[in-house]
Parts: structure tokens; sequence; C-alpha cells
């Protein structure tokens, strides 16, 4: 009796155990601090403001539970490198989609079905888009939930287009249309027809997938072995690029021409992130009439956009911090948390129902009908693929410098991109 | 004929005087003009932060040489965004302590280099002149671990440490005390004098020219240091004004007015030291002329 | 007697000029191996490896294969190519100018010498991100000040930062115009140190203003003019790695892109140890030889004002 109840004991005890490393705690009832890598914070304005406002307001919902932000500059992640390799806790990131791989193998990245109950995770993603749910999947495992992320929208000035004999009101669809209403607006007017923010250092590789997938390519398979971006869709789809320059009508703008050219009112049409509405507006204000459409689409084919921007991702393997952890990821992408994250820091939300809804966004996006576009394609969103491996970041960059002198560099296409892939190739794991 | 050539020297002087004073008149207008042309060129783009930022969003890329709609718009969105006074004061303590601390280890390692010949004198003074080639990227994160390990993070004392001695100031001083007359230093060694006083009291005072413009070059570089604070710096209260200024450069567009405002602010504390030093350096200059 | 009360002071001389100057030197040593050389060292052995940095993950022994890759990246040469586009073109602005303005604002007026330099030191006090950022401003296509001149005489706008051909002089230029209040301070510094009874003897010779700056000042100015080439030649890539990184990113197509750029790019920025340490490796150790080879050409050439 006594023997088997120590048996019993010890049994439930040693089930137990790895059960507890496993799963976080049931609740928080002692005071517990955890950090939060956020880039946003890193810079000044809205984002920071918005992204604080957040914090302050969990922590007002959950006292015991103190949120320390940390800013990190998200082209390099060497500060949370750095502060991993000091032992100094790294609990809550919000994680470039890029990133995510590397992050999961390196710095740790807890996947939600690992450490979240599994009828937590259910109840959370209920009224999420299904495609915003996909984009933190990795090898079948949910590492991050989309927080901080957009579309490629095709941003116009509607007086260009007036000026150059175009209708405003219907913006280019294809490819092939985008060249000829390019091609209007340089005969016509002193601006620039077109650019896009595909090439440039701080584009990565993000809308190089999307323009590669809507011509149904793909610049890595999908079980990210073998990179695909010298594969004859990849190649055509640069190729039309490529005429595009040759036209006269993509523009190559330096770093940060492309933003300003267009805030002042230089350029007609520019495909870029949606994040970057609000340094438009602020130039158009008052000089013209800035509109957005969809991203262009190569003939008759629909277009499969991806998305930018970040996750937030869980490294801490302390239960109760988990714990804390799982509550701040679930209030940052709430109802509540997706109203300010659109409405105050410029990007997309998750939960489609909160847009139509005037408790949360609906008041907001009526006057703010530029974001129109990118809710349209949230139905067709489709992941940003992160290179897999500890070069990553060197695949990327040596695929989009063969993009770059393919396009504009009169370099030929198919063995320019053949070259690279396989220089890249031997950069996987 | 003869008369003339006989006269010539009497009036010639004067003439000849009066040609050369109109050719270097000549020339001063031609290098004045030079000068202006190439002051234009240095102080154009100041002028233009500095125009810029009190521009709002809207008339920002305006090409008028004057703000048609002047406003401090951008100042208090600076201000409210970022707490500059903090940062200034930061960055002021890290630059004035980083240059001192420059100055004194520069002056003793240079004085070493100058005095004495010494084993291995050659090799050590390859060895700080190559400390130069090493890329910063590379030390930047073994630092951070030490700085981790000494329990300093997020400290002004954390950014100042690394930044305690440096090749520039060695080399520099090492070579203005290798030019200073031999003749002197033995001098005041036949008086008594030790190598210290001899430093102190003969060289430091000698090179004051050279050490005010050294003291304004590390002032200033360390002024605009940017990647070691970003490393270290976790809140922006204890951060300088360097990472503040990039917090108004973003992935998604630049805030343009404000980033004028803001670096107009940080621009006008080290103009002000520059003024003041540099009429420090002037006197000195003129002291050692007299000599 | 004698001899025993000389010999402990001699003694104690000796030991003195032996120890006095790794004493004066201790303090610069001490901070420069402990936050420079301990890290490069390190550096060397983690070029051999691949490893993140992290303490819980193992460090893989992968040979010379980091050297491999950095020595096949397709820009490396193009990249070398332009660093030494970009030290000849800093050469003049960077030693040159600077050494004409400080020989001439010498003989000037006190009140004019003084306003020309500090003129020409304002840009020095610019973040170099903000002088970036201003001077592509004021030369962007479309609404920079640059080009509203150009097209107001009738020519075609000129592209500073997008057209391959044009880009490199341009962050050339805009790292020049920060440093020429640099190399004129120290020029400067180095010319009002020369002895004024020098210039006496020679104008006593009868020697003309010419004369005098060939045969006096720029002999005595030679070792600090000397010192400046080496720097710029060492250091001109990575001066002009602000303005790369804000203005161009390398681009366009690479053109403005050097070595210390490249190797940063592929390198540092992209927390693969191995990497960041063989760039490291290889930029210590290619400007090291250059160092050495210049640093023995200045010790013969140099000239000392005695």
């Amino acid at each position: 009796m006594l023997r088997t109840s120590i048996l019993a004991c010890l049994l439930a005890l040693s089930t137990a155990v790895p059960a507890l490393a496993q799963t976080m705690a049931p609740s928080i009832e002692q005071p517990v601090t955890i950090t939060f890598y956020n880039y946003n914070l890193a810079a000044a304005g809205l984002g920071a403001e918005a992204t604080q406002k957040l914090i302050n307001e969990f922590m007002a919902a959950n006292p015991n539970v103190t949120v320390t932000g940390v800013p990190y500059g998200s082209a390099d992640g060497s500060r949370i490198q750095a502060d991993l390799a000091a032992g100094l806790p790294v609990d809550v990131v919000q994680t470039v989609f890029s990133d995510l791989d590397f992050s999961v193998t390196n710095f740790g990245a807890q996947a939600l079905e690992d450490i979240v109950p599994a009828g937590e995770i259910a109840t959370h993603l209920q009224g999420m888009h299904p495609n915003g749910t996909k984009l933190g999947v990795l090898n079948g495992k949910t590492y991050g939930l989309a927080y901080t992320f957009s579309t490629p929208v095709l941003f116009y000035n509607a007086d260009l287009f007036r000026a150059a004999g175009l209708d405003p009101d219907n913006p280019p669809k294809t490819w092939a249309d985008v060249k000829s209403a390019a091609l209007a607006v340089e005969e016509k007017t002193d601006a620039e027809g077109f650019t896009a923010g595909i090439t440039g250092p701080s584009a990565v590789d993000w809308l190089f997938q999307g323009v590669v997938r809507s011509n149904n390519g793909e610049v890595i398979s999908r079980d990210r072995k073998t990179l695909k971006f010298a594969e004859p869709e990849a190649i055509e789809a640069v190729a039309m690029l490529r005429d595009l320059y040759d036209a006269g009508v993509y523009e190559n703008y330096d770093f940060a021409g492309a933003v300003d050219g267009m805030a002042s009112g230089n350029l007609a049409m520019y495909l870029q992130t949606s994040a970057l509405q609000g340094s438009l507006v602020a130039g158009a204000n008052g000089n013209y009439e800035l509109r957005s459409s969809t991203m262009p689409r190569f003939a008759d084919k629909p277009t499969r956009p991806n998305n930018s921007g970040s996750a937030l991702t869980i490294h801490t393997t302390d239960p109760l911090k988990q714990r804390a952890a799982w509550e701040l990821m679930k209030f940052l992408t709430s109802e509540h948390g997706y109203t300010i994250i659109t409405s105050e820091i410029g990007y997309l939300p998750l939960r489609p129902a909160i847009v139509t809804d005037p408790k949360y966004l609906a008041g907001w996006i009526a006057d703010h009908p530029l974001v129109a576009p990118n809710l349209e394609q949230l139905d067709r969103l489709e992941p940003w693929d992160p290179m897999p491996g500890a070069n990553y970041r060197q695949i990327v960059k040596t695929m989009m410098d063969a993009v770059e002198m393919s396009i504009f560099g009169g370099a030929d296409v198919a063995t320019t991109l053949a070259d690279a892939q396989a220089n890249a190739q031997a950069l996987m794991p | 004929m003869t008369i003339d050539v006989i006269a010539r020297p009497a009036r010639a002087r004067p003439v000849t005087l009066r040609r050369i004073s109109n050719r270097s008149g000549l020339n001063t207008a031609a290098g004045h003009l030079l000068m202006v042309l190439l002051s234009i060129f240095c102080l154009f783009p100041v002028y233009w932060m500095l125009v810029s930022s009190f521009r709002p969003a809207n008339t920002l890329f305006e090409t008028s040489l004057w703000p048609t709609q002047p406003s401090l718009d951008n100042y208090t969105r600076a201000v409210d965004a970022i707490p500059i006074a903090r940062m200034l004061i930061n960055t002021l303590v890290f630059s004035a302590v980083s240059t001192v601390f420059q100055l004194l280890t520069g002056i003793l390692a240079a004085f070493a280099f100058a005095r004495w010949k010494f084993p291995f004198d050659k090799l050590v003074y390859t060895g700080v002149a190559l400390t130069w080639l090493v890329p910063f990227q590379v030390v930047m994160i073994p630092n951070y671990l030490l700085i981790a390990q000494m329990g300093l993070l997020d400290s002004v004392l954390a950014l100042i440490l690394p930044n305690i001695a440096a090749a520039l100031a060695i080399m520099l001083l090492a070579q203005a005390m290798r030019g200073f007359p031999k003749e002197v230093i033995e001098a005041a060694r036949m008086d008594g004098a030790s190598n210290w006083r001899v430093l102190w009291e003969v060289l430091v005072p000698n090179l004051r020219g050279t050490i005010a413009s050294l003291a304004i070059l590390i002032f200033i570089s360390t002024w605009n240091e940017y990647f070691w604070p970003l490393l270290l710096s976790r809140t922006a209260e204890n951060s300088v004004i360097q990472i503040g200024i990039q917090m108004f450069m973003t992935a998604e567009g630049n805030q343009w007015g404000p980033l004028m405002a803001a670096s107009t602010l940080a621009s006008l504390p080290v103009l002000v030291i520059y003024v003041v030093l540099q009429r420090q350096v002037v006197q000195s200059f003129m002291k050692s002329g007299i000599r | 007697m004698a001899i025993a009360a000389h010999a402990p002071t001699r003694l104690r001389r000796i030991s003195n000029a032996r120890w006095a100057p790794w004493l004066y030197l201790a303090p610069a040593l001490i901070t420069l191996v402990v936050w420079i050389y301990w890290p490069l060292v390190d550096a060397v052995r983690l070029s051999f490896f691949q490893w993140n940095m992290l303490p819980n993950s193992p460090q893989v022994f992968v040979g010379w294969e980091n050297y491999q890759r950095i020595f096949a990246l397709p820009k490396f040469w193009q990249a070398l190519r332009n660093t030494g586009v970009y030290v000849l073109g800093l050469l003049p602005l960077a030693v040159l100018i600077p050494l004409a303005i400080a020989i001439y604002t010498h003989d000037l007026p006190e009140r004019s010498r003084n306003i020309y330099r500090a003129i020409i030191f304002v840009p020095m006090i610019i973040a170099p991100v903000v002088a970036a950022a201003v001077w592509r401003w004021l030369l962007d296509p479309a609404y920079g000040l640059a080009n509203q001149a150009i097209k107001g005489v009738g020519l075609d706008p000129v592209k500073f930062l997008s057209d391959p051909n044009v880009a490199i002089w341009t962050v050339i230029a805009i790292t020049g115009w920060k440093l020429m209040g640099f190399s004129t301070l120290i020029l400067s510094a180095a010319n009002a140190n020369i002895n004024p009874t020098l210039i006496e003897a020679a104008r006593m010779d009868g020697a003309g203003k010419w004369e005098i700056i060939r045969d006096v000042r720029l002999p005595l100015l030679s070792s600090t003019v000397l010192f400046l080439v080496v720097m710029t030649i060492l250091l001109g890539a990575q001066w002009s790695f602000t303005y790369i990184n804000v203005l161009t990113g390398g681009g366009p197509l690479g053109a403005t892109t050097n070595i210390y750029y490249l190797l940063w790019d592929f390198g540092f920025s992209t927390m693969s140890v191995g990497w960041g340490s063989a760039s490291a490796v290889i930029l210590f150790l290619g400007f090291g030889v250059l160092a050495f080879v210049l640093f023995r050409l200045i010790d013969r050439y140099s000239f000392h004002d005695n």
C-alpha cells in the first residue's frame, strides 16, 4: 500500500518533471520580469510610443508582470546575439520574418505547440486570419505569431496620373499596365514613372519573393532545401523588370531616394510595403493626392503577395516567464492590440473581424482608405520564407546582388541568376 | 638714357615694391575668392540642415533658400520623441572624459617613445599604430561581453572604458615630441629636473597647440561615435545623442524634419566648444611664435 | 667605499632607464591590449570556425572555408579596385587642398585666418549620418538644389548617387568634405610650429615667398604630410563607410562598394563569427602589410625640425 503509493508518487513526479519543464506555469502568482526585444522601440515616433503604450496597458492589466522593453536594430541582430552570449535574459523578441529560421536554430525561439497548452492556442487563434497564423510556422510548428506585418502596395500619385492623361480611378492592374502608365508619365511630365522596393540595402528579399511567386515561381523549394530563383518562372519575372528598366520607366533610385521621390511628388508609382504609408502621407499632405492599389500581376495570373515585417517569438525556458511571455503575446495580438498596431504603428490587423467592428477599426479604416488594398491582399497572403542555416544572410545578399545586376546592370538575366544560385546553394546547410 | 640708368636704382625700389604689392594684391583677391568658394562649399550643407529644421513636414522638399513657412514644429517633435537634454549631457560626459583620458595616456606613451630608445620600441610603436587597422566590429561583441562581466552594461562608464587610449593621440603626440628640440630637454635635465618634470613643465606647456588641436579632434570623434553606443545603450536615458539622431532614421522612411532639428541641437555644443578651444589654439600658436 | 657607494645609484639609474618607458607606456598599452588585441587574437582563431558566438552552441572547425568564401565573393575584386579609387580620390581632398589652405592662411591677417580655418572646420562637427542625409538632399536628381542649378544652366540633371559612373566620386567628395577640416587643423598646427627664425633666415638669404614655401616649409611639413597620406591610404576605406552605408548601400551595382564595406556586409553584419573574424583578419593583414611598407618609407624620408 505504502509502497504502491510511493511508487505512484514517484511515477507522478517522473511524468510531472518533464511536463513542468515543457509546459509553462498555469498562472502568475508572483512578480516576474520579462524582457521584450523590440525594434520599434529603437526608432523615435509613433511606433515606439504605441509599443510603449501597449506594454504599459499590459502591465496595468497584469500587475505581477514587469515588461522591460529593450530596443534593438532590426538590420542586425547583434544586440540579441551579444546579450545571449553575455547570459542576459532574452525572453520575447519582435523577430523579422527572414530571421525566423536563424532565431529558431540559434536564439532558441520556442514553438508554441511545445510550451503552451493546446487548448489555449486554439482559443487564442480563433478569429485570426488563417493566412496570417501560418506566417510564423516553420517545419510544421508555430514559432512566431505575426505581429507587425504588411503587404506590397502600389502607391501612386493621382495628380501625376491626371497630368499624364491617365485615369487615377483606374490604376494599373498588370505589369503591362504599369509599363504603359509609366511611359505616359515619363512622356507628359517631368516626374519619374515607376520604382519598386525590390532591390536595395534594406529590402532584403521579401518583395522579390512575392513578385517571383506571382509568376508562379519560387525562390526556394517548399522544403527549403533547394534554391529555385534561377528557374524559368523567376527568370521571366526578373526579365520583365529588366524590360521596364530598359524601357526607361523603372527608376533605379539610391537608398532612401525612392521614398523621398514619392513623398516629394517626383515619382508616379511606387511598389513597396504599406508600412511606408506614414512617411508618404506626411509628404503628400497639402501637395498632391496619394492613392494606393494592389500589387500588379503577370497577365492573367492572380498575384500571390507575401508579407514583410515581424513576428513575436518566445525565447525563455523558465515556466513562469513563459507564462508571462505568452500573456504578453496574447495581449499584443488581441483585437485591441491589432487595433493599436494598425491605427498607430501602420501595419495590418490579423483579425479581419475588427476591421468592420465600430468598437475597433471601422471608423479608422473609413478615414484611411489607403489601407484597403492591404486588407484585400490578406486573403491571398503567403509567407515570407526565411533562408535556412547559419549563412542565411549571405544567401539573401548573393541572390539579391544578382537580381540587381540582372535588372539594372545589363548582365544576362539567365546566366547571372544561375551563377548566383550555384554560389548561394553552396552556402545552404 | 644714361641719366635714366643711373637714376633708376634710386627710383626702382619703390616701383618694384608697388608692383609686387599690386601683384600680391591681385593674388590676395584671387586667394580670397577661392577661399570664399571653399567656405560656401563647407558651410552650405550645414546651413541647409539648419534651414530645413525649420520647415514643416509638407514643405520639407521645397528648394527656397529660406523656409517659406518657418515653424518650430520639428523641434517640439524632436524634444517630445527623445530625451535630448539627457542625451546631450551623456554625450558631453562621454566625450569630455574620453578626451582627457586619451590625452593623458597619449602624453605618457608618446613621452616614452620620444624620450628613450628601449628594446622593442619600434615594434611597440608599430603595434600601437596597427590598432587603427582593427575593424571596430570585430572587437565590439567581445568588448560587450567583457563589459557585461564587469556588470557595467547601460552606463556611461562602459562607453568610456575602451576609449581611454587611442593610437591617433599617441602617434601625433609622439611625433610632436620628437620634433621638440633635444637641447632644451637636455638643458632641463642638467638643471636636475626629473623626466616627469621635464614632461609636464617643459614639453606639455610647449606643445599646447598640438594638444589643444588633438583635444578638439578627439572630442569631436567621440561625440560622433555611433557603433559602440548603439550596442551598449538599452535605454534612451543612458544613451548618447548620435543614437537619438538615428532614432529618426528607420527602414520605413526617415523623419527628416525632427532629424534635422535634433542634428542642429547636437551640433551646437560642439560648435561652441570648437570656437572656444580654437581661440586657445590660436593663442598658443602665437606664444610659441614669440618664443 | 667610494665604489661601493656608487654602484647602487648606477644600478638604480639603469633599472630606472629600463623600466621608465614601460611605466609611461603602461596605461595606453594595457587599454589597447585589453580592448583591441585580445579580441583580435581570438578573432584569428575564430576565423577558422563556424560559430554564432552563443555559449551553448558548438564551434565547428571549418579550416580555411571562411577565407575561401570571402575571396570567392563576386564583388571582391571590384571592391578592391574601388578601394584604390577611394584612396586616389581622397588624397587631394585630405592632403593637397588642406596643405594649400594651411600655407595660404598662415600669412593672412589673424582675423581672416581664423574665420577661414573655422569655416573649413565646420563640416567636422556635423554627425556623419546627418552629413550624408543633407548631401543626399542637395544632390537629389529631382528636387535637389545642385540639380536645380544644373537644370537652370540647361544641362541634364546628374544622378549623383544612382549613376554607377558618378556615385563613387560623390561619396569621395562627401568624405573629403568632412575630412578637410581635420587635415587643415593638423597641417596648420605643424605649420605654426615651424621655428620662425628658419623662415627669417631664408628671407635674409633673399628667398621669395615661393622659395620659402618650397625650400623651407614643405620639407619641414613633409613628415606631417606623409602622416596624413598614410592615414588616407590606410583609413580612407573606413572613413567612407558611413556615407556608403547611408547613401548607396554599396550600390548602384556595387560601384561604391569598397573592401571595408563589402567585408562588413558579408561578415560583421551577418552574425556569423567565422565570416566576421576572417574579414577582420584579411583587413588587418592586408592593410598591415601596406602600413609596414608605408612606415618604412616614412622612416626613410621624414625630416625633423631640430
